[in-house]
């Protein structure tokens, strides 16, 4: 037998080591105040991916791992694994001694239970993540045995505490997940306790004393404040009342101007696990955008440059396949589809309509429809500003609505109410986690958060997505992808505007926020402020 | 004309007259000067004034500045006036009613008037729209919601005063109906203060509606200057002019309409007809 075997305990010691390796010795205690944008609906990391949860809920919850800027797996709640020879059995080595925030153990038992009942059922992207488990055993407390029905490497990358936060079995079973107390009072065994939650204001985590990594957190406190208004999120960061503030809450044109400033500092580290992209979900199912001429004319109108020179000055990348370019690293990117210009292509969008028997009326108008935004600040209302400009040419003409969160997302992914709505999704470090959760049939879940709205359902793609999960060779894997990618370029039950950069703007006497590849996603354990 | 004589001796009201014709003038001709719809992404992003053709400068995404500002005043002076007009309807309702017959209705009434009273009005204004989600008709609704009481109060107080008078109690005795004494005999008498503060109520509609609009509940689709300024306000430090304009417009606007409500009390209340 040959085991890939790894031990955790002495890398994760070389790992607080290299984190130690600043110059200076870190101070403890201390609140971090930084911005959380905008207020989550829950805390409920189980339930939903929604951006603002994730700035809160991993301080708060574990996973198995964490991983390193360069995604190389940091053993958290699990302190080594195995993968055996025919890549169908994963066997996590758990931590002893681990409590959970309310005294109880952390046991394999609260590993089963989480994946098995909560993820795999009602989390966005754990039926994906985690489709090939097909039982977990636990042979004893601090033993949990993945047994899969196909190789699954993708799935190690999934484990992180934001991805697939590890919940408490006894304070969930024999309840519904999605209706738990736990969503507004989170229970962890992470880094910081849930201690209060002011509607309105702002989130307070206490430091978690019994913390299982000795000595940390070195924050006593750390405080995610709610600020609506962009500027008064840039004022606060320029007068330290807030520290951080990372995924845009701090606007770029205010970003750039910081980084000049003494005092500050921007960066894009620590969203490699995240790779963004902007986009704009149709609805599929009823007209207009039904027919894929139409979904096409639509992509070939957008001046993907335009948007991000002048809404996320010079921040981004333009979109040129389902798939970000980030991919090509792993050779699953394919270069030199259609329907993705950089530069608007007006003509060439008009004859796809005309092609199409898509016609104008009286006043040049081919089609109506209401245009839906991801209320996640002014750049998005900018954007949406800029779609009405720039699909009127065409004859599509639109109208904007603006709503809030939980209304937002329920009318997209719930009620399915929405014709064409801008979104931003992360494609993650692989694309069975987060792109396939846009195209394929198992993905129409009502009620899920950010998975296929579309409704999109194409047989010949839905086999060709399963076959890209289970393949390990990277050749076959590659080819397989670029089918996938032809198909959804002609289809586009989804547009991709943009591969995102994110900025994180921070405080410079705050240190150590980028240690690990989750930045603001990642627990803060190590986070320390200068005195 | 007596009524111009008293006005214009109030040189300030002939000045916000002046100003308000003037901006009348410019919604009415919006269409004319930028025909083009206000939202269109008319050239190079974030141009200053003066540069690029644009006349006031463009925004992040290349709008015309001026050109919002035109279009701009037609959606603050249609709310403003659309709002005040339906306020001072359902005030003048309630107060008529309360002041004439008092009692048991007035005392409904005024409960139901004080009710409206103790909420803030500009929260009560974005709850409102908030939940009727923003369109042209929501904001006027709501505008028009918080502001009615005022009017209310002060029709139902002049209605108390005039129902006693003998010119009243003469029409009873003439067997006149309810209605038409309240409509035709009470109601010209204590049009002057209705008058007066309707106008006021102009103003603060207008600048309900731009704070709704900055605080991004306006009506997405429609150009107005809390738009514009809200759109403006995270480039304040880049680009001054994408804001300061349309603040400039609104403060004349609502400057020019309070000088001239001013100028028409002194005109129409006969108590000031000495103030010099």
């Amino acid at each position: 037998m040959n085991f890939r075997t790894w031990v955790g305990a002495a890398l994760c010691a070389a790992g607080l080591a290299a984190g130690a390796g600043s110059a200076t010795a870190q101070t403890a205690g201390g609140t971090l105040v930084y911005i959380v944008q905008p207020e989550p609906p829950s805390l409920a990391s189980f339930l939903s991916t929604s951006g603002p949860i994730g700035l809160v809920a991993p301080k708060i919850y574990d996973g198995l791992f964490d991983y390193d800027n360069d995604l190389n797996i940091v053993p958290a709640l699990a302190e080594s694994y195995e993968v055996s020879d025919d890549g169908k059995t994963v066997t996590f080595k758990l931590r002893e001694g681990v409590t959970w925030h309310d005294g109880a153990p952390f046991t394999s038992a609260d590993v089963q239970f989480t994946v098995m009942e909560v993820l795999k059922k009602v989390h966005p992207r754990g039926p994906n993540s985690f489709r090939e488990v097909m039982s977990i055993d636990t042979p004893d407390d601090y033993t949990a045995v993945f047994n899969l029905e196909n190789p699954a490497p993708y799935m190690l990358r999934a484990l992180s505490g934001y991805e697939s936060p590890i919940v408490p079995k006894h304070l969930l079973e024999g309840q519904d997940p999605r209706n738990s107390d736990l969503a507004t009072n989170p229970v962890g065994t992470g880094a910081y306790k849930f201690t209060e939650w002011r509607k309105g204001q702002y989130v307070r985590l206490d430091k978690n004393e019994n913390y299982w990594k000795d000595g940390l957190p070195y924050l006593d406190r750390i405080v995610g404040r709610f600020i609506p208004d962009a500027s008064t999120r840039t004022a606060a960061m320029e007068n330290s009342e807030v520290m951080y503030g990372a995924y845009g809450a701090i606007p770029n044109i205010d970003a750039v101007r910081l980084r000049d400033m003494d005092g500050f500092s921007v960066t894009t580290d620590g969203y490699s696990m995240i790779n963004p992209m902007a986009l704009i979900e149709f609805n599929t199912k009823e007209s207009p955008f039904d027919q894929a001429a139409i979904r096409q004319a639509v992509s070939l109108a957008i001046d993907r440059e335009f948007l991000i020179e002048n809404i996320w000055f010079g921040y981004g990348k333009p979109a040129t396949s389902a798939l970000s370019t980030n991919f090509s690293a792993t050779g699953l990117y394919k270069a030199g589809l259609p329907n993705y210009p950089a530069n608007a292509d007006v003509d060439a969008a008009i004859k796809v309509l005309e092609d199409a028997g898509i016609t104008a009326d009286g006043d040049g108008v081919r089609a109506r429809a209401v245009l839906d935004l991801i209320p996640y600040g002014e750049d998005w209302r900018r954007a949406g500003e800029y779609m009405k400009q720039a699909l009127a040419p065409i004859g599509i003409e639109l109208d904007l609505r603006y709503e809030d969160v939980p209304t937002w997302l329920k009318r997209v992914y719930a009620d399915y109410d929405f014709q064409i709505n801008v979104n931003y999704f992360y494609q993650l470090p692989d694309p069975v986690l987060g792109v396939h959760r846009h195209y394929g049939s198992d993905q129409i879940r009502q009620g899920t958060h950010f998975v296929n709205s579309s409704r999109y359902s194409n047989p010949e793609l839905d086999a060709l997505l399963a076959a890209g999960a289970q393949e390990a060779d990277a050749a076959k894997r590659s080819e397989i992808y670029g089918q996938i990618q032809e198909i959804l370029a002609e289809d586009m039950p989804v547009v991709n505007l943009f591969e995102m950069q994110f900025l994180t703007v921070y405080n410079d006497k705050l240190k150590d926020h980028a240690t690990s590849a989750l930045g603001a996603y990642g627990p803060f354990e190590r986070v320390w402020i200068e005195e | 004309m007596a009524f111009w004589k008293l006005f214009a001796r109030n040189r300030g009201a002939v000045i916000g007259l002046v100003i308000l014709v003037l901006i009348t003038v410019m919604a009415a001709t919006a269409g004319l000067f930028f025909p083009q719809d206000p939202f269109s992404l008319a050239g190079q992003p974030m141009s200053p004034p003066g540069e690029n053709g644009f006349l006031l400068g463009s925004d992040s995404l290349g709008r015309d500045v001026a050109a919002g500002i035109a279009h701009g005043a037609k959606t603050s002076l249609l709310i403003g006036l659309l709002a005040t007009l339906v306020a001072v309807f359902v005030g003048i309702v309630m107060g008529a009613l309360a002041g004439y017959y008092g009692g048991f209705i007035d005392n409904l009434l005024m409960r139901l008037t004080e009710m409206f009273q103790t909420i803030p009005s500009f929260i009560f204004a974005i709850l409102l729209v908030a939940i009727m989600k923003p369109s042209i008709e929501s904001i006027v609704i709501a505008i028009a919601v918080v502001s009615w009481p005022a009017v209310a109060r002060l029709v139902r107080g002049e209605f108390l005063s005039l129902r006693n008078r003998e010119f009243v109690q003469a029409c009873h005795t003439l067997g006149m109906s309810d209605l038409r004494i309240m409509l035709g005999e009470i109601l010209p008498n204590c049009l002057s203060p209705v008058i007066v503060i309707g106008s006021l109520m102009v103003a603060t509609a207008i600048l309900i509606e731009s704070g709704l609009a900055f605080l991004g509940l306006g009506d997405p689709n429609i150009m107005s200057w809390g738009f514009q300024i809200g759109a403006g306000r995270t480039l304040l430090r880049s680009a001054w002019w994408v804001c300061t304009f349309p603040g400039i417009a609104i403060l004349l606007t609502v400057l020019a309409i309070n000088l001239v409500g001013e100028g028409m009390n002194d005109a129409l209340n006969p108590r000031l007809r000495e103030r010099s």
